[in-house]
């Protein structure tokens, strides 16, 4: 039985996305701890520079050029990756829990036949049985599952679980492998990119951010957050829960599905913090947490945290620095 | 051409089965609408005489169209159970009654504003709407060294939730037990056991929830030997008082206010120090117009050495105007133009007053909120607080 | 158009304070409430949305205990025409692999056109289920769907989210899956007459043989609280105060 760990490559206009070195320094560990090699996938086309990135960091990196990869899409990445893993029955292969793991993962599974482990923070094998850690509950709570035996598993982690893995002398080798027989999709095709509209502030330029989230509880309060932004030089940023209510608008989102930020200072009010926002901040230089739940998840990444309500904290802070900027 | 309606009986008889029977009553004079809180709201046109109308119709929220229902259902939880258009109906109509009919219905099947879902949600996770700790409901009274109820005791406090966690309305709370003790009276609390009154949740018409929350506070309540609950809200006091009732409660409640004008009178306090502020009371609508407490608390105001009291013209007593924060919409997010509860601090603010007199945490709350919006120099002070500052 | 929705019902957990039931595989329920899982509910008003449309029918479907039935309720008082629990014999927690089985297994013999559910459900948080139950058909899907138009000639121009805001368009075929993200529309209430019809339509369930499993809970935990975090003591004017003295000493000010 094969020990290897694959990882998918997820690039986007010729660009290898953050989670792919994330997830080959979590397949580096699994494939050093079980003695297996470790592979990236990396298809599309016009990968060239792409793969001579990748040779640093894995041992192997399988590349699967075709025209009709050009841009992803499940279907033809599925029938690839569906004869790759046939072949080679690798024991992990590593996804993102991003919006390409959401769309390919469970179908290659299915037509697999193999598990799937979704949103992982960990896994591990116990002599021969797979068993995984995720976040559930909106990251209030972790549980423990065992997979159901099989040669091989998909796993997908979620953006920001692991370090990214850093390049090394290593050289690996590059394995030009053509493409199954891909034949056109009719029911389904890609039709284009769309980047959403610039918006008035740009959230990603702001060296200091206020976000909110769910805790603000009201439209109203958000003008709170307004006056504690401007008495600090900051903007104000949110969760998705904020944008779905219409309160702010798209480009204000930080999250996965939102703006990736790493603004100075982050100041988190009221935000509970699941995986999706988080992987959207996590890189600030300091980041203030205040939430009045404890096990809100924001205080594993936050640096500072108060545990209180909001609307207490922030009027004084807002006070406090007033006072100071009057001396 | 006038609409053509056709009653829908089933709905009809749905509505009345769940208590809506005043509705019969109705003959759409329109004084309800008139004396409604939402009167004064300019923005809002809020013709709460159809309701009973449509009740017997069986059109309540009858719209196919998605925008119009919305509006339909976010109407149904304008209501505040404020009680002015009971007193003001000839017929004695009970509005409010038959809007919880209706929100009954609603609620059975999670359909009402996100806010007030997850307002149940928090009061049934942890039973406070504010989705606090147990442990922590009584940690306002550790540093005054009040602690749990016993059989031998004067009087079980009852704190509400909001005094019980938030900070500024925890100094109702404070400025409670410092006045019963210095009156020498003996009391506790039920600690981690105290769960919501319920009272919110009962007008929102969450049945379920209030009578989890109705039946465990009975059983602490029984359980501790309460004889007689004294409560800062008038919200408790009301439920306690009125919907515990169906459950067989009956135990002696009174408001702070009237424990005050008690202790006042058998001189057990003797309000002292000069407080000079001009001051104008606010009627809380569960304490007023519903069961008929005016006095107690304007005695109690009325003893304070350098205190002056001031009413607000017409809108005072039973035609006190509510707050905004009764039958759930303290909970629920109103625009600014949207609130009654800036058009009665405004009124407050015109009588000249410096102070304005609060007797419920929920009309604090709301007060507090609309003086900073509106930002006028009125300060919100509790009866409670403002005699703790007297004696 | 034959439209099916398939939905979970939850509970509303972000704001609840959690218990773990003495089990260690489950949550305790009794305090907690329960609800349509979120993007579901946006899921099904896409699909009242488009029978509006282009009229038709849309079936609910759900995997879980009786208890589950309160969401096909909700979901009937809302518009949809019928609905089907699916209560596999002997199994007490279903694991997406096997729920998407069961799903494909009854809704197969339907004949839909369009299969419409939420992205991902709140409480596992696994978005596997309306990707997995489509490859089970046989049939396209697209997820995280925040924007579609169904045309006359059973083609959808939909697209879907991307990190980063930005949006990927595809035109999908039908018959094909789609899984909603929260956000694509407005969730309607129910009326009153809804609700009162909701309780004469058909509900019908459904008790299958039990299919494969790939995931078993061994046992939930709380995580380390404030891991990393240093906590700041002291009333909500100290820990102002804190903030306020880190922000000028990291010159933040």
């Amino acid at each position: 039985m094969s020990r290897d760990v694959f990882v998918l490559v997820e690039h986007r206009q010729g660009v290898i996305r953050d989670i792919t070195f994330e997830l080959l320094a979590k397949g580096r560990q699994l494939a050093n701890g079980y003695g297996g090699s470790l592979w990236a996938i990396l298809i599309g086309a016009d990968l060239e520079a792409m793969a001579e990135s990748l040779r640093q960091v894995v041992d192997k990196a399988v590349v699967v050029e075709a025209p009709r990869l050009c841009h992803f899409h499940s279907d033809y990445y599925q029938q690839v990756l569906a004869t790759l893993l046939q072949e080679h029955r690798p024991l992990f292969t590593l996804m993102g829990h991003t919006s390409y793991g959401w769309e390919l993962a469970p179908c290659l599974g299915a037509a697999l036949g193999i598990p799937l482990a979704p949103g992982c923070i960990d896994i591990w094998l116990e002599g021969e049985l797979a068993v995984c850690k995720r976040m559930v509950y909106g990251g209030k709570i972790v549980g423990e599952y065992s997979l159901r035996p099989s040669w091989g598993y998909l796993v997908t982690f979620p953006a920001g679980t692991f370090p990214a893995a850093a390049p090394s002398a290593q050289a690996g080798l590059i394995i030009r492998q053509q493409p199954p027989q891909l034949e056109e999709i009719a029911e389904k095709v890609f039709v284009r990119l769309m980047e959403s509209p610039a918006g008035e502030v740009d959230i990603c330029q702001s060296q200091k951010i206020v976000a909110v989230g769910r805790g603000i509880r009201e439209r109203e309060h958000l003008r709170l957050a307004e006056e504690l932004a401007k008495t600090i030089g900051a903007v104000v940023a949110c969760s998705r829960p904020i944008v779905d209510a219409g309160w702010l608008p798209k480009d204000r989102q930080v999250g996965s599905s939102g703006k990736t930020v790493r603004p100075k200072l982050y100041l988190a009010l009221g935000i509970s913090g699941d995986f999706q926002h988080v992987m959207g901040m996590k890189g600030a230089e300091t980041i203030i947490a205040i939430n009045k739940d404890p096990n809100a998840p924001i205080f594993s990444v936050a640096h500072y945290g108060v545990v209180d309500d909001l609307f207490k904290v922030v009027p004084a802070l807002i006070t406090t620095v007033q006072g100071m900027q009057a001396k | 051409m006038p609409e053509v309606i056709t009653p829908i009986l089933e709905i009809r008889d749905a509505i009345l089965e769940r208590g809506a029977q005043d509705a019969r009553k109705c003959y759409q004079c329109g004084k309800c609408m008139s004396s409604c809180p939402w009167f004064q709201v300019e923005a809002v046109s809020y013709p709460v005489y159809r309701f009973p109308q449509a009740v017997k119709l069986g059109v309540v929220t009858s719209s196919e169209n998605k925008e119009v229902l919305a509006r339909e259902v976010e109407d149904l939880f304008r209501c505040f159970a404020c009680d002015a258009c009971r007193v003001a109906c000839p017929r004695g109509v009970d509005m409010a009654k038959v809007l919880r009919a209706v929100r009954r219905i609603l609620v059975d099947y999670a359909n009402l504003p996100q806010e007030l879902r997850s307002m149940l949600s928090k009061t049934r996770s942890s039973g406070n709407p504010l989705g606090e700790p147990r442990e922590k409901r009584t940690a306002w009274a550790e540093p005054l060294g009040v602690g749990p109820f016993t059989p031998d005791m004067d009087a079980l406090y009852f704190s509400c939730c909001i005094p019980a966690y938030n900070q500024r309305a925890q100094s109702l709370a404070i400025a409670t037990a410092t006045i019963l003790r210095k009156a020498g009276l003996t009391f506790g609390t039920l600690g981690a056991s105290e769960s919501c009154c319920g009272e919110t949740v009962c007008k929102v018409g969450a049945e379920k929830v209030f009578s989890e929350l109705a039946g465990a506070n009975i059983a602490a309540f029984r359980a501790a030997g309460a004889r007689r609950i004294v409560t800062t809200s008038p919200h408790c006091y009301s439920a306690f008082k009125t919907d515990y009732g169906e459950w067989g409660f009956e135990v002696e409640v009174l408001h702070e206010t009237q424990l005050f004008a008690e202790l006042i009178e058998r001189g057990l306090l003797k309000p002292r120090t000069k407080v000079n502020r001009r001051v104008v009371y606010h009627d809380p609508c569960l304490l007023g117009r519903v069961h008929g407490v005016y006095e107690e608390p304007r005695w109690v105001l009325r003893h304070i050495p350098g205190l002056e009291i001031v009413e607000i013209e017409n809108f005072s007593r039973e035609q006190s105007l509510c707050c905004g924060g009764g039958g759930g919409g303290f909970w629920l997010d109103r625009p600014p133009d949207e609130r009654v509860t800036n058009v009665r601090a405004l009124q407050a603010y015109r009588t000249g007053a410096d102070t304005l007199a609060v007797a419920c945490p929920y009309c604090l709350q709301m007060f507090e909120d609309a003086v900073k919006v509106l930002a006028v120099p009125m300060e919100v002070r509790s009866v409670g607080e403002l005699l703790a500052e007297a004696l | 158009m034959r439209i099916v929705v398939c939905i979970k019902r939850v509970p509303e957990a972000t704001e609840a304070l959690l218990r773990i039931d003495p089990s260690g595989k489950k949550l305790s329920e009794d305090n907690l409430t329960f609800g349509m899982n979120e993007t579901d509910s946006y899921a099904l008003e896409e699909a009242l949305l488009v029978k509006e449309r282009v009229g038709g029918s849309v079936t609910l479907v759900t995997v879980g205990p009786e208890a589950a039935e309160e969401v096909l309720r909700m979901g009937l008082a809302k518009g949809a025409d019928e609905a089907l629990r699916i209560a596999p014999v002997g199994v007490e927690e279903a694991d997406p692999a096997l729920v998407a089985q069961l799903l494909a297994a009854e809704i197969r013999p339907m004949g839909p056109e369009l299969i419409l559910t939420g992205c991902m459900a709140s409480d596992d948080g696994s978005a596997q289920v309306g990707v997995y139950l489509a490859e089970l058909l046989g049939m396209p899907h697209l997820s995280l769907v925040v924007g579609m138009e169904v045309s006359s000639t059973g083609e959808v121009t939909a697209r879907r989210e991307l990190e980063g805001g930005v949006l990927e368009e595809y035109r999908v075929r039908l018959p094909a899956v789609f899984t909603i993200q929260s956000g694509i529309n407005t969730p309607r209430y129910a009326s009153i007459l809804g609700i009162r019809r909701a309780a004469s339509k058909p509900l019908r369930v459904a008790a299958p043989p039990t299919g494969e499993k790939m995931l078993e809970v061994r046992q939930l935990a709380f995580p380390p609280a404030g891991k990393k975090a240093e906590i700041l003591q002291g009333s909500p004017a100290e820990a102002a105060e804190q903030i306020a003295s880190l922000l000028r000493s990291r010159a933040l000010l």
